[in-house]
């Protein structure tokens, strides 16, 4: 098993949730080594804000994005070579707000791809505005009165995306962050972690989760359940929401072919050419 | 039927015009591209073009089928025969037809004095029981003038009409045996190979293949989405997969994702849909990403007009993205060089890990002709890469400013990065390691420059003065536009546009110049003057969305010749 840190310096603020994200990510992946899946085939690909830092943190291999395209990038990455395992971070503002058309796409076409969704409800790196999910009321630099657009619920949202994995933890639960995660990189199709994570400069909620994120028991078999515990403010309820079957994307277009490892010769593709050309 | 004595081998050399007219979807286009192949089969060089509206139903749509016993480059609008469905088609074109042309309506909408009207519509309604395709009268109306017999003419209605094959067929047979006029010999080419008649987009599309493409991502958008269609048709048979992302934002994210996993990709749209892909034309830039962009123009600007062809994009084209970093932008002058520039922009891609433009324009994209594929076609070495090693670097620094390639899975990290980086890939901001990864970016510039010196980057037609400067499709109008011109001229095509050929145009400084363009402004003109030191007598620009017509242009290019004598 390779090491999994970097020697680039971590830069996030002291208590940030993403500290829990990060050390539970690699706590996944070494478990998952230990089981055969090997980390040589698996990549990451992250976003820009606070949350895409962790693309230096990690030894594996991958592509640190554009703004709210890490889920896209993702997705081309797994059509090209199916044989790997993408984890695509990212963050309450990258695929909320300026990527919120991918991470709907990806979960309609039951992607097989893994989203760890840092949600801080504020744009840290920018230094504090308000995210798409954030509550009425917050007052930040681009909305000193108080912002008054209504938050999008992740996991609503994604369910009628047609998610077929989704699950929500708390950064600070570092043993269920990482069961999340490992579950949902196990899982065959579109799987999203919610990770619920303070912004200790802009919107520190240690004390709220503490208090008020309660696990699961089940996963609810039914879906206006799910819908209405994943709603829930009071407790905020961590844990699997959904898990199904379905053929993923890749599988529907190509079967088990992978287009990586199996790419056509040039011999071959003049030889096809020639015939297409000479039909006439 | 009134009496009517055809004699079309009057017309100029041996060239040859069918225009089919009518509403959208009445399946123009498709008859069009029946009868050209017939035409390339019987040994004749033939270009078929499809002039629509952006509608799905009515309007007025025509299609041209112009052919000749030597290379034709671009349609004419002086039908020798016209075949039109309805009223609006008679008034459109029956008043520029060639002389002594033949004329076919459709006898149930629409009235003429002269030629023959047949009603189309009826007998149609009568073979499908409800309207069909009318269009499939104009293959049996050419092919009984150009004396194919009623049983080939059943064999190629049903070879080409799958869907409803009988109907068709029988519909064809009814149009076929109503027309009693004496067939056409059209004189042939001697000894003209014939060939699939492809059109400019699906050249495209096969030249990115000849050179390893997998994958193909797009948002519709036209000119470019028949290289979409195509592809995803072709899917069993090519195995790419052309792929329709919710945008083009996604189109190109996705397609970067693709390269980073080591399959070969292409991106296709026209300027709105390439506008959205900005962002990630400079990802390609700073990560260093192979990726061939296919721009199709339109004119424009914001969403323009869909349909038509325009040259409004050779800046936009030029200056594709933020920030510093090299790219390769180049243009077809034709239909082989629409396979052969895909080719080598695809290989250039992945030699320099750059971004690659092809820009083209709807007129060559959606226009179709026969052409051969290159005989001369080297099959790359194409090594895969080797696996990388334990100090593998993603960006290290080399002489030639390209760092080897490897792909995942991999026992090293291959990181890509969209930030400025380290030679690890991992994110810097450090001034040291930004001028040394800036340093190496900025040497493939050069190494741009020599690996584009292995190909044609500039082409000359014809020998005499003065020069007639052009790029992409405007080149197939001026070779066909100069067949009617008493003087002599040289057409020089630019093909690759950045890196500009400086070294070659610089065997022209001081000549005098025409530029001919589809453009407003002036671009290409504007462009020139920055660039070389050619003596600039006058430009011709076109705008309203048209192809040039042969004979127009070249009147316009002998005005423009003895306005500077």
């Amino acid at each position: 098993m390779r090491r999994l840190d970097t020697p680039q310096v971590n830069t996030w603020c002291k208590g940030c949730g993403n500290f829990g994200i990060l050390a539970a990510f690699k706590n996944a992946v070494t478990r998952l080594d230990s089981e055969g899946m090997s980390a040589d085939g698996i990549v990451i690909t992250c976003g820009i804000g606070c949350h895409g830092k962790i693309f230096d943190y990690i030894n594996l291999s991958g592509f640190y994005g554009l703004h709210g395209r890490a889920v896209a990038l993702a997705q081309g990455i797994k059509l090209a070579n199916p044989a790997l395992r993408v984890v695509c971070f990212s963050g309450d503002g990258d695929s909320m707000g300026e990527g919120l058309e991918h991470i709907l796409f990806a979960a309609k076409r039951n992607m097989d791809i893994t989203i760890i969704l840092h949600n801080n409800g504020v744009y840290g790196l920018t230094t504090g505005q308000f995210s798409p999910v954030m509550a009425p009321g917050y007052k930040g630099l681009s909305t000193p009165f108080g912002s008054i657009e209504s938050p999008f619920a992740v996991q609503p949202l994604l369910m009628e995306a047609g998610a077929t994995f989704l699950a929500r933890t708390y950064s600070v639960k570092l043993d269920h962050v990482q069961e999340m995660i490992h579950r949902a990189i196990v899982h065959q199709g579109f799987a999203m972690v919610e990770v619920l994570q303070p912004c200790v400069s802009y919107n520190n909620t240690y004390t709220l989760y503490n208090e008020k994120t309660a696990l699961l028991s089940d996963i609810p078999t039914d879906e206006e359940t799910a819908r209405r515990l994943a709603k829930s403010a009071d407790p905020i309820h961590l844990g699997i929401f959904r898990q199904e079957d379905k053929p993923t994307y890749h599988e529907l277009l190509y079967g088990d072919h992978n287009p990586h490892l199996e790419r056509r010769s040039d011999h071959e593709r003049i030889a096809l050419l020639k015939s297409i050309f000479d039909q006439g | 039927m009134s009496d009517f004595k055809p004699s079309p081998l009057q017309t100029e050399g041996h060239r040859y015009t069918i225009i089919i007219a009518g509403k959208a979807g009445e399946g123009i286009k498709k008859a069009a591209q029946v009868i050209a192949q017939i035409l390339d089969r019987h040994g004749r060089y033939v270009f078929q073009t499809d002039d629509y509206q952006s509608l799905i139903k009515g309007g007025h749509n025509f299609s041209v089928v112009s052919s000749d016993t030597e290379p034709i480059y671009n349609a004419y609008s002086d039908a020798d025969i016209l075949i039109s469905f309805d009223q609006k088609s008679l008034d459109q074109h029956a008043p520029s037809l060639a002389p002594d042309a033949l004329l076919f309506h459709n006898s149930d909408d629409g009235v003429s004095d002269i030629g023959y009207g047949l009603p189309l519509s009826t007998m149609m309604k009568h073979f499908f029981g409800k309207d069909g395709n009318i269009s499939v009268s104009a293959v049996a109306i050419a092919c009984a003038v150009l004396g194919i017999n009623a049983d080939e003419t059943l064999d190629i209605v049903r070879q080409n009409y799958r869907h409803n094959s009988e109907p068709n067929a029988q519909y064809a047979k009814a149009i076929h045996d109503l027309i009693k006029i004496p067939a056409i010999n059209l004189p042939t080419a001697h000894n003209k190979p014939s060939h699939t008649l492809l059109s400019g987009n699906q050249l495209i599309a096969l030249g990115a293949y000849s050179a390893g493409l997998d994958f193909y991502y797009s948002y519709p958008m036209t000119p470019a989405s028949s290289i979409l269609h195509y592809l995803a048709a072709m899917r069993d048979k090519l195995g790419v997969y052309a792929i329709h992302a919710e945008s083009e934002v996604a189109v190109i994210n996705m397609a970067v994702g693709t390269a980073f996993a080591g399959c070969r990709v292409a991106v296709g749209s026209s300027g709105g849909g390439m506008a959205l892909m900005q962002e990630g034309f400079s990802l390609c830039g700073m990560a260093e990403v192979p990726m061939l962009f296919i721009l199709s123009s339109r004119p424009g600007p914001a969403t323009g007009v869909s349909t038509y062809t325009a040259q409004e994009d050779l800046f936009f084209a030029l200056h594709q993205g933020h920030g510093e970093f090299p790219r390769i932008v180049a243009t077809p002058d034709g239909f082989e060089r629409a396979f052969i520039l895909a080719r080598e922009l695809m290989n250039l891609a992945w030699q320099t890990q750059s971004p690659c433009i092809l820009l083209t324009e709807k007129h060559l994209s959606e226009s179709s002709a026969g052409v051969e594929l290159p005989s001369d076609i080297k099959i790359n070495p194409d090594a895969p890469p080797e696996p990388p090693n334990d100090d593998y670097q993603r960006y290290c620094i080399t002489e030639s400013g390209v760092s080897p390639l490897a792909f995942p899975p991999a026992k090293h990290s291959i990181k890509w990065n969209s930030h400025e980086h380290l030679e690890s890939g991992l994110r810097t901001d450090r001034m040291d390691a930004m001028i040394a990864i800036k340093d190496k970016r900025e040497c493939k510039y050069l190494t741009i420059e020599q690996a584009v010196k292995n190909h044609q980057r500039i082409a000359v037609y014809g020998h005499g003065s003065p020069l007639v400067i052009c790029y992409g499709s405007t080149t197939l109008e001026l070779r066909e536009a100069i067949k009617h011109l008493d003087q002599k001229v040289s057409i020089i095509a630019l093909i690759y546009l950045e890196p500009f050929p400086a070294d070659l145009l610089a065997e022209y400084d001081g000549l005098n110049a025409i530029i001919v363009e589809h453009s407003t402004h002036g671009s290409l003109r504007l462009f020139l003057e920055e660039k070389t030191r050619l003596n600039i007598i006058g430009d011709i620009r076109k705008y309203d969305g048209r192809p040039f017509e042969p004979k127009d242009l070249a009147k316009r290019l002998q005005e423009v010749i003895n306005a500077s004598s």
